[in-house]
């Protein structure tokens, strides 16, 4: 179990993100206006807020699932700049680099448990199916689903799911993390399951960023609190100080909405 | 009788022959038109959607007589077996198009989703991961396809294919005091030992195919 989650030569190549002027909206609807917002390389930076705030749309930005309409996005040294068309070959790298986990998990019902970590191994990284079975066992055995690698993802329960597809993501290497709202579809005690992985990979220096509703999460782990609405950010900083003392009546009303759950 | 089952039994060939045919090319054919109707540019999708719905809209028969009487270009003309495999392959292509989009339309967004998080190109992702899913939920539609084409092949004989029900009919005509509907009972008993395996392999393929899902 001493094996650790990322591997040295990506430990070295942890990436920062750099957001500026973000805007995106679909139809008449502005659903980011001029996001700015800047992490470190190997922080954690939690992403709260209302339903509708923009939240989810701005994780989908950093790696293209959503185009921007206005501003960029920088990842490590790589730069996309809205309205500039984007070769394959540059959206690709970009997503070779950010690994995401989805609310829904999101695995491939069709591939066992096993393929759906090698598999994308195999094709994005070129790597022998020996060897990309091989990293997914040391990973699965690491989150303690070692008996479940010859299962396919429907035999699994959703905590086990959510697990997979961290490690899924985690098998490319990739240099960031995003986790949109990964515990959202699980009940609370199996979310502490994969919120303890989570843990572990903020731990190890991975550069996270986070949309939840888990403010004991937001609070223990991130570096970095962001609150969003309406598509603006409207406070941030560190996250124990906002939570203890929030300077915005909006974000003060939306604290205490979610601690009242 | 005996005269009857063999001769309806020599049009069984044929029968099999345009009926795989066709579905062959429907089911090559169904993939750029699927493909088609799920394009992203507008107009793409548009025209495919006229020609799906045209060749759907116009029964098999019409369509077989319009290759068959309908197309001479120079001395070039269709012989009945071309114009009969040619005709339903292209309906096939338009109603298998139309079952493989729906089973394409079945598979969660967030799969291709979570391909392109992971990077994976768009080939990769439609190969080996939408289409093996959406093949999955389309396969039971894709046999029942299959059972009526089998059934709508004996069209065929309307324009001279020695199918069954050609054959069936012919000894009907030669043989108008004794043979009565006899052949047309044999042709028919025949369809169904055929139809019959292919209906319960392909349910049992699908509560395997599920089971594993």
């Amino acid at each position: 179990m001493n094996v650790p989650l990322i591997t040295e030569a990506n430990e070295l190549a942890i990436a920062g993100v750099e957001i500026s002027d973000l805007s995106k909206r679909f139809g008449d609807h502005l659903v980011l206006d001029g996001i700015s917002m800047s992490v470190k390389p190997g922080s954690v930076t939690a992403l709260i807020g209302p339903s509708g705030s923009g939240k989810s749309t701005l994780l989908r930005c950093v790696n293209l699932l959503e185009t921007p309409d206005g501003g960029t996005v920088t990842v490590g040294s790589q730069t996309i700049r809205a309205g500039e068309r984007v070769k394959d070959r540059d959206l690709l790298a970009l997503r070779r680099q950010v690994g995401m986990v989805f609310q829904s998990f999101n695995l491939f019902p069709h591939f066992t448990v096993l393929r759906n970590i090698a598999f994308p191994q195999e094709r994005i990284l070129g790597r022998s199916r020996e060897e990309a079975e091989a990293r997914a066992r040391v990973l699965l055995e690491r989150v303690g689903l070692a008996e479940k690698a010859d299962q396919h993802p429907g035999k699994c329960s959703g905590g086990q799911q959510q697990r997979i597809a961290i490690v899924r993501a985690l098998a490319l290497n990739p240099r960031v993390m995003l986790f949109d709202e990964p515990t959202s579809a699980l009940d609370p005690e199996v979310g502490v399951e994969v919120l303890a992985v989570m843990r572990e990979l903020a731990d190890a220096g991975m550069t996270m960023i986070v949309v939840t509703h888990e403010m004991q999460f937001a609070r223990d782990v991130s570096d970095h609190l962001v609150v969003m609405a309406e598509g603006h950010i409207i406070e941030e900083g560190d996250p124990a100080q906002i939570m203890a003392n929030p300077r915005e009546e909006r974000t003060r009303r939306f604290l205490s909405a979610v601690l009242e759950r | 009788m005996g005269d009857a089952l063999l001769v309806v039994l020599l049009g069984l060939p044929m029968t099999l022959l345009v009926t795989a045919l066709a579905f062959a090319i429907g089911l090559v054919g169904g993939i750029p038109l699927m493909i088609g109707l799920r394009s992203r540019i507008r107009a793409v999708r548009l025209a495919c959607r006229f020609v799906v719905d045209l060749i759907r809209g116009v029964p098999p028969i019409v369509w077989l007589f319009l290759l068959y009487f309908g197309v001479s270009i120079g001395a070039f003309r269709f012989d009945s077996l071309t114009a009969a495999v040619w005709g339903l392959g292209i309906i096939s292509s338009a109603y298998l198009a139309e079952i493989y989009r729906g089973g394409f339309a079945t598979v969660p967004r967030g799969q291709s989703e979570a391909a392109s998080a992971l990077g994976l190109g768009r080939t990769v992702t439609f190969g080996r991961v939408l289409a093996p899913q959406a093949l999955r939920t389309a396969l039971p539609s894709i046999a029942t396809y299959l059972l009526s084409l089998l059934k709508d092949s004996s069209i065929a004989s309307t324009i001279g294919v020695a199918d069954m029900v050609f054959n069936a009919t012919m000894f009907a005509r030669q043989n108008p005091a004794t043979a009565g509907i006899v052949p047309f009972f044999i042709a028919a008993a025949v369809y169904l030992i055929i139809s019959v395996p292919v209906a319960v392999t392909a349910r049992r393929l699908d509560t395997r195919l599920r089971r594993t899902h």
